[in-house]
């Protein structure tokens, strides 16, 4: 569905790249989770993606249609959700969408059944000025899927939402890709590309540093952690030990053996400690 | 490409018919119409209206209403109640030793020797057949002053057509929606097509409007137009460009409103220096916007005569419009 060839991206052209030799292909139905810190690259990628930046460098074909000819059909194919409350302030929630209901060439949703799925009933008359950010979110989350995506780009889908709403957007998400939807998931929240994503890249100064699913990235760099929580002489003390270096292993033995334990757990390492490791930033 | 420019048209309009701030935009120029209506005096109407009573001498009323505007009463009394009335009017009355001229006495002296004149004629049967002497005109129909007003009125309605857009854009920018519609199918050519013809809506209806208002109904309302979309152009560009690069309205309006200046000076260039020194106004399309709708208003012009101008306007205003374009596309990413 996106094929990404040698893409390099200079917004002054002068040989400073904000994204460099980014090669990756994410396939049909696929959720795919583009990660990084702020400022690494992942918007500017995006925004050629879509078609808001201008192809500068590379090879990039989404949908089918090569970005560096694009042709406004391919819009009518890819939904957007934009990490701003890009909606227009002046118009209620309803009369949004269905101004942008029209601008496309395909059959679309209807515009309350939208804005019933993303939890904004009862609103669709009010002017979106008066919304919260959240709730404005939502609205843009709703817009997106007007147009019946099959190549669905998000940006920070779940920001700043609250946790329940956060969960109804990532069954949305996961409902649509059961129906065959591609998605292209931009963010900086592990916890969600941990558990919608197929595979995920890590992209850090421009450069992607590695591809591949959250399961093997686990495999291959997440330790077997276990957190023992003991008394000695009298004070409360905590250790992490790895059930892997024989060296730890012998250590927590001693400690079980001879020292009175509180509490015990075992520990998995997160997709932002691997982050971490990889690449040396954190995820800020 | 029609249906995108058509909704982006629509929901403008629905947009600035909801703001203050638009309608009052949209409702001026009409205030201002009637105000020239009440400043200055009326295309159709002549400079002495004479009041007589009805019945009393029909073939002098038909004699007077040829050179004035006659007003007919049921009795004396009535002639003096719309004597009394505050306007210019006069009466002309039998009395016993013929016709006499009935004023309040504030009226200006011309007028009352016109009337006095007219019944001397009228008496000594005088008839416009007996003149001799022939009549050359400049060929003006309308009174200057008017005119004039009108021709302004009309160049500062495609500056609010100008501002209207800016406020358009102006939205799009503070909500950040450019990015949204440009993930849709539509280009950014519909885009600015949309936007901008609603400022040349705007600017067409509010023209015909005020050209309505003020009584000018005879000229040749689709030169009128015509010339009114070559210069609204322009404004648009210029709306557009300060739309994009302003971050509140008030900032966008102060610098739409730096048009006045060309305006305003093409207007005095064009009214007030010798002719053979009008030639540093050439560059301003609001010279020549201005210089076609005063033939227009006068009925004086031909079509070549304004299919000239307006050529001349369309080539400034395209001028403009490609030494700018590239900003504004870029804008719009």
């Amino acid at each position: 569905m996106i094929k990404v060839k040698g893409l390099y991206h200079s917004y002054l052209k002068d040989g400073k790249y904000a994204v460099k030799d980014v090669n990756f292909e994410v396939g049909e139905g696929e959720i795919f989770g583009f990660l990084g810190p702020s400022g690494a690259g992942k918007s500017t990628t995006q925004g050629i993606l879509t078609g808001l930046l201008q192809l500068q460098k590379g090879d990039v074909t989404v949908a089918g249609y090569d970005i560096k000819n694009i042709s406004r059909k391919m819009f009518n194919k890819i939904g957007v959700s934009f990490e701003q409350s890009n909606v227009y302030n002046k118009m209620t929630a309803k009369e949004n969408l269905s101004f942008y209901a029209r601008l496309f060439d395909v059959e679309t949703r209807d515009p309350l059944e939208l804005i019933e799925l993303v939890g904004l009933k009862g609103k669709e008359n009010i002017k979106t000025g008066e919304f919260s950010k959240g709730m404005k979110h939502r609205l843009v989350f709703a817009r997106s899927m007007i147009n019946n995506p099959t190549m669905w780009f998000l940006d920070e889908p779940t920001t700043g939402l609250d946790p329940a709403i956060a969960a109804a957007i990532k069954d949305i998400i996961k409902d649509r890709n059961k129906m065959g939807v591609t998605v292209f998931l931009t963010t900086h929240n592990m916890y969600i590309a941990d558990e919608l994503c197929d595979r995920v890249g890590f992209i850090v100064e421009g450069e992607i540093k590695l591809i591949d699913s959250p399961k093997n990235l686990k495999l291959q760099y997440g330790e077997k952690l276990v957190e023992v929580e003991y008394t000695q002489n009298g004070s409360v003390k905590k250790d992490c030990f790895s059930t892997i270096l024989q060296k730890d292993k012998d250590a927590l033995n001693k400690i079980i053996n001879e020292k009175e334990i509180l509490t015990m757990h075992t520990k998995e390492a997160t997709l932002e400690e691997i982050f971490i490791k990889v690449t040396g930033r954190e995820l800020v | 490409m029609l249906k995108r420019i058509w909704f982006i048209f629509l929901r403008d309009i629905r947009i600035n018919l909801r703001e203050l701030m638009t309608v009052y935009m949209l409702v001026i120029p009409l205030i201002l119409a009637v105000g020239i209506n009440f400043l200055s005096p009326g295309i159709n109407d002549t400079s002495v209206n004479l009041v007589l009573v009805k019945d009393e001498n029909p073939e002098q009323a038909a004699y007077f209403d040829d050179f004035a505007h006659v007003q007919l009463m049921d009795n004396q009394q009535e002639v003096e109640y719309r004597i009394a009335e505050r306007d210019d009017v006069l009466g002309v009355l039998a009395g016993d030793n013929g016709y006499y001229i009935l004023a309040q006495g504030n009226e200006p002296e011309s007028v009352v020797e016109y009337a006095r004149l007219l019944n001397v004629l009228y008496e000594s049967e005088v008839k416009l057949e007996d003149a001799r002497s022939e009549i050359i005109e400049f060929g003006r129909t309308a009174p200057p002053l008017k005119k004039m007003l009108v021709n302004i009125l009309l160049l500062l309605i495609t500056m609010l057509a100008g501002m209207l857009i800016s406020m358009n854009i102006l939205e799009e920018k503070v909500d950040q929606t450019v990015a949204a519609i440009n993930v849709t199918p539509t280009t950014r050519k519909a885009f600015i097509l949309g936007k901008g013809f609603t400022g040349m809506f705007v600017a067409i209806i509010s023209s015909i409007a005020v050209i309505l208002i003020t009584g000018f109904y005879s000229i040749n309302i689709g030169q009128a137009v015509l010339v009114i979309l070559s210069v609204t152009i322009i404004s648009l560009v210029i709306g557009f460009l300060q739309g994009l690069n302003s971050d509140d309205f008030m900032e966008a309006a102060g610098s739409v409103k730096l048009l006045f200046l060309p305006m305003a000076g093409s207007i005095a260039g064009y009214e007030f220096v010798k002719g053979n020194w009008q030639i540093f106004f050439y560059w301003s399309p609001f010279y020549w916007a201005y210089r076609a709708n005063d033939m227009i208003l006068s009925k004086s012009g031909s079509w070549p005569q304004l299919i000239l101008y307006v050529g001349i306007i369309l080539v400034i205003c395209g001028g403009i419009y490609a030494l700018l374009a590239r900003r504004i596309v870029r804008g719009l990413q």
